[in-house]
């Protein structure tokens, strides 16, 4: 056996991300982000700080000396851009969005509760991973990062017929459905199922994604608008939900990928 | 059935683990011999979307064109042995007599034919799908809706009835806890999922497949842990991704080699499956042939280890590739072509006794490149396989020693200044080395601790599992 650690592993990779490690503190890019208002500011960093236990008593607090709608808006939701923006900088790993995202759940709930009138949602999306595909971990986190990000989020599973997802659009008249699958055999579905929409006289973006699909599929259908990863759904129901139709998002694809749009 | 658990290592030193040569070699299907001192490529294939339209135009894809391709170019370049692999769609999987017995029948009638006029050595592994879901029940008489447990079982016996000379499968137990734990970097919750989970469902469908396969003469490959650890793996990713820190997804890893031994244990004889990574600590234990994947394996995905993943190979894999036109060729041709010319290297190198040089030339490409890697180096490999050994007779335990002693590995070399971490990798680490070491040291106080703490984890049911 050879002597490995004589190798110099300098000479035969280069560890791009050790060299691109950020230099700014997450404190100070949070200090931009954060509220002022020392309850909804214990709120936001909670959400920040991935402090699932603390949050519903800061939570309560913050509900004594501001009005629910102001919790959620200026507490929970300034914590998940904080998180959003250290996830965007590679300081933050998804796993440190998916525990945020479980506390901002807990303090949406309280916050809800104590709401008058029904929280308003940026929009709504039906969700599913094809018929025949048991693989959903993409659209499991896909779902949190919409939810956490204001949407309104109808999950159907996995392995979903066709008629499910049909049927689920029609009842609920969601902003966009999405569809995602692991094998090139099982995502067929998704044309089936805008084709069946269609018949019904529903048009709307539907966003195809997965490990098995790529852009010229999705495109290869009406209704269809591709995603390469989950962080790319925020970015495309923003657009939805602006009034953008399937033929327009395809357009400015590119454009809505890289976040230039 | 209560299984033999490994108890021993089968090799008595790291040294002696090397590609082309398994301690229980195999000779199977039409000549071929795996793990008897020759490497031989094993080419793996999807159809066209579309293709699994009709049974007629699902036959033609695999038969007629993937199947018929690949023979012709392993005789065009004069490769002598090939194993096939044939992962199952979800439409053979769902309706095996229909879909799936005319394709394994298809599939073999052309390799016979290649056998008889030229003489090349072929075999093909037929890899199950296990379209089991943990929500609706994972044993035999829970899914009332789709029946996919008794039509997981069914499968096997179509294959092996009807030309398989390998049986495989990926399988899916404790997927739905280790899911949630992955993306929590759980690293407890994905002990539980996979290590102790993942365990008990393959010590319930393993021996099913090996009477199967007893009963028809074919071989009971082995298992792969694809639904946990690679997705794990393919998190992690490389430089450029960040949703799972690389010392996560490398224990996570050796946790899924305890899961995966299980296989053997309840008599698979290797050649395991290609896309486990586990595959050298598997191999350092039992002894059994085993293939795997790596820089071959670039049309299905990218990953960390391309050289070193060839260095205790005995099939050398190209993982999966759709079928469509490259300018060589078909993509089946080229891609036997990447896997067959790398498997005749090996072979060079072995006739010259030179293997244990280019097996160490492999791991130096990559040893230092991510600790995944690392952790499969065949020296590393041995010392996690000896903590699984060392503590062989609880599924519990056994996971639990593979994970910390690949994480003080990991913690030991980069001590050195060897293997280098970025700072969340090294956070994260010191925090599985905490979360691991605080864990009972009784089976039954983990699991009782476990039940309680992942209770409300969407789709899982202990009754998947007897608890």
């Amino acid at each position: 056996m050879l002597d490995f650690d004589a190798i110099n592993a300098d000479k035969i990779l280069t560890r791009y991300d050790i060299k691109m490690e950020s230099s700014e503190k997450p404190e100070t890019i949070a200090a931009r982000i954060l509220p002022k208002d020392p309850a909804l500011k214990k709120v936001a960093e909670d959400v920040m700080n991935l402090k699932g236990k603390l949050i519903e008593d800061d939570v309560k607090a913050a509900l004594k000396s501001n009005a629910p709608e102001i919790v959620i808006q200026d507490g929970l939701l300034k914590g998940m851009d904080v998180v959003s923006e250290l996830y965007g900088r590679g300081i933050y790993y998804l796993p440190h969005v998916m525990v945020a995202a479980d506390a901002f759940d807990k303090g949406m709930k309280l916050a809800e509760g104590a709401m008058s009138t029904e929280k308003k949602t940026k929009g709504t999306a039906v969700m599913h991973a094809a018929e025949g595909d048991p693989h959903d971990i993409g659209k499991n986190i896909a779902a949190v990062l919409l939810k956490s990000n204001g949407y309104k989020v109808i999950d159907l599973g996995r392995d979903v017929l066709v008629d499910t997802v049909v049927d689920s659009v029609l009842k609920n008249k969601p902003n966009f459905v999405t569809g995602t699958a692991l094998m090139t055999t099982t995502m067929s579905a998704f044309p089936r199922i805008t084709a069946k929409l269609a018949e019904n006289d529903v048009h709307l973006p539907f966003i195809g994604a997965g490990g098995a699909v790529n852009r010229e599929f999705v495109e290869s259908f009406d209704m269809g608008v591709y995603a390469v990863a989950a962080k790319d759904g925020p970015h495309l129901a923003a657009k939805i939900v602006d009034g953008w139709s399937w033929h327009r998002l395809r357009e400015k694809w590119d454009d809505i990928i890289a976040g230039k749009i | 059935m209560a299984l033999k658990n490994f108890t021993k290592m089968e090799y008595g030193s790291a040294d002696e683990i090397v590609f082309g040569d398994a301690k229980y070699p195999l000779s199977y299907g039409l000549g071929l011999k795996v793990g008897a001192g020759f490497v031989s490529p094993e080419i793996n294939f999807a159809p066209r979307p579309g293709t699994e339209k009709t049974v007629e135009r699902l036959v033609k894809e695999y038969v007629d064109y993937i199947t018929t391709d690949i023979m012709n170019r392993a005789v065009t370049l004069g490769f002598p042995s090939l194993q096939l692999e044939n992962e199952w769609i979800h439409q053979m999987g769902n309706d095996p007599k229909k879909y799936a017995a005319p394709v394994v029948a298809g599939q073999k009638a052309v390799m016979k034919k290649f056998n008889e006029e030229y003489g090349v050595a072929c075999a093909i592994r037929h890899t199950c799908a296990d379209p089991r879901l943990a929500e609706m029940g994972l044993r035999e008489g829970m899914d009332k809706t789709h029946m996919y447990p008794e039509k997981t079982i069914e499968s096997f016996e179509v294959a092996a009835e009807n030309g398989a000379d390998v049986l495989s499968v990926e399988t899916m137990g404790g997927k739905e806890v280790a899911d949630y734990a992955v993306v929590r970097q759980d690293i407890r919750g994905w002990l539980f999922g996979i290590g102790y989970l993942g365990s008990i469902d393959m010590a319930w469908i393993w021996p099913q497949i090996v009477d199967i396969a007893k009963k028809n003469k074919i071989v009971p490959g082995g298992d792969t842990n694809c639904a946990g650890a690679n997705t794990s793996m393919f998190m992690a990713g490389g430089y450029l991704d960040k949703d799972i820190p690389r010392t996560f997804s490398a224990v996570t890893r050796m946790i899924a080699s305890a899961r995966t031994l299980v296989a053997i244990e309840a008599g698979a004889t290797g050649p395991d499956k290609d896309c486990g990574y586990e595959g050298p600590v598997l191999k350092a234990i039992s002894g059994r042939p085993s293939a795997q994947e790596g820089k071959g394996a670039q049309d299905a995905h990218a990953d960390l280890m391309g050289n070193l993943m060839a260095h205790t190979c005995d099939l050398w894999s190209n993982e999966s590739v759709e079928y469509h036109s490259e300018f060589g060729g078909s993509s089946v041709q080229c891609w036997l072509g990447v896997i067959g010319y790398e498997a005749a290297l090996m072979n060079a190198a072995k006739q010259l006794k030179q293997d244990k040089i280019l097996r160490d030339l492999y791991v130096a490409s990559d040893r230092f490149r991510c600790p995944e890697g690392f952790c499969i180096c065949f020296d590393n490999a041995y010392q996690i396989g000896q903590a699984i050994v060392d503590n062989g007779k609880s599924y519990y335990l056994r996971s639990k020693a593979a994970g910390l002693k690949a994480a003080e590995l990991v913690q030991a070399s980069n001590d050195k200044g060897r293997l280098k971490l970025s700072k969340q990798e090294k956070d994260t680490l010191n925090k599985i080395l905490t979360d691991l070491n605080s864990l009972p040291d009784e089976e039954g106080k983990f699991v009782d601790w476990a039940l309680k703490e992942y209770k409300n984890v969407p789709a899982f049911n202990p009754k998947n599992y007897e608890l």
